[in-house]
């Protein structure tokens, strides 16, 4: 009997398994009013522009046009976890909406797309995981604008000026100094 | 003539009355400072054992009550350019009485307000990493240099100026003081002796400080705003900033004046010097400042308003109706409007109205700095909830032991250095006699200021 009932597991198991991974892959997802469906992007490098397709269609499969689908990307920095929006793409015809994405940091991407059907009123959402490979550091700071003549250098002059003026007024205090020295002497020389 | 010498000798008297006579209630001051100070550096001596974590400020607030008061005393250093400065170029002759005790709130103010970034720093041992490591690109370095040149340029415009004075006080305490108190006046005075040359050396030096320190004095509040201006802040994206901090810092730096004016003028009845009319030009200016202020936070306020980035709109909410409310709506009402309407209105245009405007100003500015720093910190950067800032005991402390620190410097300097500029002073009365028609020589005031001990041995 426990023979019976194990074989009878492990063949629905078995059937049951491919469709489970092959669901799972797709990243389809059966939302409760709207059937969506997102391609596989597969592995991505750190820079590459990858788009990720999302297509709705109604239950009896018609697509569904003009719907808005925002594209949220989960993120985790300093220990604080949260979702931001990256962006937001309507539904064409045949009712796909497409982001171009381009992933900066390498690692496991968990992407989250929102939308709400026409004629309904609850938002549903569905999910997808990027792969993302590589090292490559994408932010760098603009060159900026080169002015001739603005720049270090102008900085280093008007500092060697203005010390240049602070060290004039010492030489007049010191001018004042000997001017006294002066003075003493001469009454010094008078009293003897 | 008689009456001149009368009110030439009067005048010297009232400026080496400090030096010569020191009640208890001195003592008892400088004893309560002192104690201040003294539970600052205990408070202190937990923040570096302990580590910044005793303090309120965490990654996300991470500059507090250290860098809104460092903010606050880089700004009232601004009264000695201001009254000194300006109002010598401009030559406005009202100024002579309070110029030296505007230049000492310039100098110790910088000290004050310098020491507080060392505070912050938590490492104090780290802080010469600041030129090791400094960048030219950066504002810190910017700033670092700019407060060392008007520190040097400040207290250079101190002791210039100041040189005929401590002439006249080497020679009238000579042998009626302590030894140190001696040889420190005979060291400063460096042999004035109020010689012709003495005199074209002097002018000169005070001519070209007295334009040099007012552009240093606004390159620094400028490069004090841009610390946070160039950082990717959205309530401090402005370009606006470096004047609004210029002329925040004159504003606060002339209430401060005033109330450093008013404890100094009761404490040792200068009145005759220091009259209604300092204070009411005084007011007239700070009415002035606010009138400015008023507009430069309409126009930075508007302008962030009507495009109402991401983040504005939570800064502004916080700022005008929230957390921060009831002191921001103080800081617009009684620091900005009020002062203008005690200056403007007959009734409290006096003393007591304008010493009353000048505290108000001061706590407003004060809070104008905390907001400055903790609010624009508060505005979440990522999808989190705002962080909270609430300023520990030991921060408290710290902030209680700078003013202390303050006080007690400039209390010090009182007993030490003529508080009025005599010299200036006299020449500005002897001024005020030739247009009378009394026909006095010109110069013959700061004569007197000679050493009459070398005109003895002269006579000799």
């Amino acid at each position: 009997m426990k023979s019976i009932t194990r074989r009878s597991v492990t063949t629905v198991t078995r059937l049951l398994a491919p469709w489970a991974i092959l669901v799972a892959f797709a990243g389809s997802a059966i939302a409760s009013h709207v059937d969506v469906s997102v391609a596989t992007v597969g592995e991505v490098t750190v820079g590459e522009t990858v788009a990720i397709p999302v297509a709705l269609h109604t239950m009896d499969g018609s697509p569904l046009a003009g719907t808005v689908v925002t594209f949220y990307l989960h993120m985790s920095f300093a220990g604080v976890e949260g979702e931001a929006e990256i962006g937001r793409a309507v539904t064409d015809e045949d009712g796909v909406a497409s982001l171009a994405y381009r992933p900066r940091l390498a690692g496991h991407h968990e992407l989250r797309m929102e939308y709400l059907a026409a004629g309904r009123s609850d938002i549903e959402s569905t999910t997808t995981v990027i792969e993302v490979t590589g090292g490559a550091q994408l932010y760098h700071s603009p060159a900026g604008v080169d002015v001739p003549g603005v720049g270090v250098e102008l900085l280093m002059v008007v500092l060697a000026t203005v010390w240049s003026i602070l060290f004039w007024v010492v030489l007049r205090i010191v001018a004042i100094a000997r001017a006294g020295g002066e003075v003493r002497e001469a009454a010094l020389g008078a009293r003897r | 003539m008689a009456a001149l010498n009368d009110w030439q000798n009067r005048l010297e008297e009232t400026a080496l009355g400090p030096v010569r006579r020191t009640g208890r209630r001195f003592w008892a001051v400088v004893a309560i400072l002192l104690a201040i100070i003294g539970w600052g550096l205990y408070a202190y001596s937990v923040q570096l054992r302990d580590g910044l974590v005793v303090t309120g400020m965490r990654d996300r607030i991470s500059w507090g009550l250290y860098i809104a008061t460092f903010v606050f005393f880089i700004g009232i250093s601004h009264a000695g350019t201001l009254i000194s400065a300006i109002l010598r170029v401009s030559n406005a002759r009202w100024r002579t009485p309070v110029t030296r005790m505007a230049e000492f709130v310039t100098v110790v103010a910088l000290i004050c307000g310098a020491s507080f970034v060392v505070i912050d720093l938590g490492r104090p041992d780290r802080v010469l990493n600041v030129f090791i490591y400094g960048r030219w690109q950066s504002p810190i370095i910017w700033d670092v240099l700019a407060i060392t040149t008007y520190l040097t340029a400040s207290v250079t415009y101190l002791f210039v100026p100041m040189i005929p004075d401590l002439a006249l006080f080497r020679d009238r305490l000579a042998g009626r003081s302590s030894r140190w108190r001696g040889s420190l006046y005979r060291t400063l005075a460096i042999g004035w002796h109020g010689r012709p040359a003495q005199w074209r050396s002097l002018t000169s030096a005070i001519g070209v400080l007295m334009i040099l320190i007012i552009p240093i004095a606004v390159s620094v509040h400028t490069v004090v705003s841009w610390i946070f201006a160039m950082t990717m802040r959205v309530p401090w994206d402005s370009a606006l900033f470096g004047a609004f901090f210029v002329a925040g810092a004159i504003f606060s730096g002339i209430a401060i004046l005033i109330i450093v004016m008013a404890i100094l003028r009761r404490t040792y009845h200068l009145e005759e010097y220091v009259t209604e009319k300092h204070f009411v030009y005084l007011g007239y200016l700070m009415a002035a400042f606010a009138a400015i202020m008023i507009y430069a936070n309409i126009s930075e306020l508007l302008v962030h308003g009507y495009k109402l980035q991401e983040g504005v709109e939570f800064h502004f909410r916080q700022l005008f109706l929230a957390e921060f409310a009831p002191l921001f709506w103080f800081y617009l009402l009684g620091g900005l409007c009020a002062p203008i309407v005690i200056a403007l209105v007959p009734a409290t245009r006096n003393v007591r109205g304008i010493v009353a405007a000048a505290i108000l100003v001061t706590l407003a500015m004060w809070i104008e700095r905390y907001f400055i720093v903790v609010t624009g910190l508060r505005v979440p950067l990522m999808p989190y909830e705002p962080a909270s800032y609430a300023p520990t005991w030991v921060e408290w402390s710290l902030l209680a032991a700078g003013l202390a620190a303050f006080a007690l410097l400039i209390t010090l300097f009182t007993k030490l250095f003529p508080i009025i500029a005599v010299w200036e002073v006299a020449e500005d009365h002897e001024a005020s006699a030739v247009q009378a028609g009394t026909g006095i020589p010109a110069r013959a005031i700061p004569a007197t200021a000679d050493s009459p001990r070398l005109a003895e041995e002269a006579g000799r």
